[in-house]
């Protein structure tokens, strides 16, 4: 048997930046429930997690949003990200629920949303995340109804260079966009990525050397993913105590932090 | 796969059109690394006039362990009449075929669905049928279980950058800990990533030794 540790556990802090809660409209997820989630959690060595609503992002993000609240209040290892529809919600509606939740970090969805993602588009609420200090993460990849659906990295680009002090974290990138993620990682200082799908060789190695640690953050894509086997790959990247905390939980709790 | 702690791989090259191209590859990469290589033979079954000769060539001269074959990249569904002679051959002689193994809900019948194998497997009885990926989706894997279950000459491989939460304890409840085979799809995927699937799994470490090799040590007549 080759150096496999068959018991591993991380021993640093870690915080779950890509995290889905509640059930699906198009299939069923082994864990949907709070409980499940937090069982995996503790399996995982995991012990915080920022949590969005699948209901939010795949189909009403209003909707969604609210059962979020209603399915973690009280549990402070679950941080709730609220998923926002600037082609169909009212933005003062919107930044009122957000105040009013404490919530502290976004996601958008505009491949379920359906809506193309340009500045003229999404000006207003891009100003409005930039001004209230806001990160929004932008998956790249979505998988619906069984197929692989790509977002197209130019409007991202292109959209996200009009906002320079907006922090954007790229989420889902997996080996199918891995041509372009360093790239525009470098083009634009202000956005991170989550590690969550960088599962090709040596991605998440080519990632740190390319760009630093600094942007790096831990997610696992859970439940569509499970938890620990990314945690494992970055115990197996030799890197320091000090790298792992960072990507681990502290990069994320930076970027959560107001400035 | 030092850096994942993998002692061996088998490997394989299937993406020229002339196999004799892909098997003297595997063979120049296992002559240099005897240790940490296992080859996989390829025959395309687009010129069935060579298929047997190159197989007798590939597992008889260049010692390879097993067939793998890519329908993908052939176009022709696993179970055309095209495979058929190469299938008759392997059978007669035994042989373990790993198969690409794919299935989405919406993406309809797939060249490697895995009812594709079900008859596969029960006509070609003699040959042990490793389906790789499981089906590669969730909804692939429930699928490549129920085939898995109906055939003993079934085993199911791991490698995916599709699975769910639960997905390792899925295959071992469905077919058993003695036919889940660790893989990796080197070099698309990094192996600490797909050992990482394994080892933190919720199965016993007794699964988790045999499915990262001892299975497929077994199953291919390895020297251990």
């Amino acid at each position: 048997m080759g150096q496999v540790d068959l018991n591993f556990k991380p021993t640093v802090p870690v915080f779950d930046a890509n995290v889905a809660l509640g059930r699906r409209n198009d299939k069923r997820v082994r864990v949907d429930t709070v409980g499940g989630t937090l069982e995996a959690m503790d399996q995982a060595g995991i012990d915080r997690a920022l949590v969005y609503s699948h209901h939010a992002f795949l189909w009403d993000a209003q909707d969604g949003n609210e059962l979020l609240a209603d399915m973690i209040q009280g549990e402070r290892r679950l941080v709730p990200q609220y998923v926002c529809n600037p082609g169909f919600e009212d933005l003062r509606h919107f930044a009122r629920q957000v105040a009013k939740e404490g919530v502290r970090s976004l996601r958008v969805s505009p491949i379920f949303h359906q809506y193309p993602f340009e500045n003229w588009m999404l000006k207003q609420w891009l100003d409005w995340m930039t001004s209230e200090d806001l990160p929004v993460w932008i998956p790249v990849s979505y998988e619906a109804k069984g197929q692989k659906i790509n977002m197209d990295p130019a409007p991202i680009h292109n959209t996200i260079k009009e906002h320079p002090r907006l922090k954007v974290v790229l989420s889902d990138v997996d080996y199918q966009n891995a041509n372009w993620t360093l790239q525009l990682l470098r083009s634009l200082p202000n956005v991170h990525i989550d590690i969550s799908k960088c599962i090709g060789i040596d991605g998440i190695v080519k990632l740190i050397n390319g760009i630093g640690e600094e942007r790096i953050i831990f997610g696992s894509r859970f439940p569509a993913s499970p938890m620990a086997p990314q945690l494992y790959h970055l115990y197996r990247c030799g890197l320091s105590d000090t790298s792992l905390r960072s990507i681990c939980s502290g990069n994320l709790d930076r970027i959560l932090r107001r400035r | 796969m030092d850096a994942a702690g993998v002692d061996r791989a088998c490997i394989n090259c299937i993406f020229f059109g002339d196999h004799r191209i892909c098997n003297d590859r595997v063979a120049r990469f296992v002559s240099e690394y005897p240790d940490r290589f296992i080859g996989a033979a390829f025959v395309t079954p687009h010129y069935p006039e060579e298929a047997i000769q190159e197989l007798e060539r590939a597992f008889d001269v260049l010692q390879m362990k097993f067939l793998k074959l890519y329908a993908p990249y052939f176009y022709l569904p696993i179970d055309d009449p095209a495979y058929m002679p190469i299938f008759e051959w392997a059978n007669d002689r035994g042989v373990v075929i790993m198969s690409h193994c794919s299935f989405d809900l919406e993406g309809g019948d797939t060249l490697t669905a895995p009812w594709r194998f079900d008859d596969l497997a029960e006509r070609f009885s003699n040959i042990q049928w490793v389906l790789a990926h499981s089906g590669f989706s969730p909804a692939g894997e429930v699928r490549a279980i129920q085939v898995a279950r109906a055939h003993p000459n079934i085993f199911l491989e791991t490698a995916t950058s599709r699975d769910a939460h639960g997905t390792i304890e899925h295959l071992v409840e469905g077919v058993g800990e003695d036919r889940v085979l660790y893989g990796s799809d080197m070099p698309i995927f990094d192996a600490r990533q797909q050992v990482g699937r394994i080892v933190t799994s919720q199965i016993s470490e007794e699964a988790k030794r045999k499915i990262l090799g001892l299975n497929a040590i077994k199953l291919l007549g390895l020297e251990t």
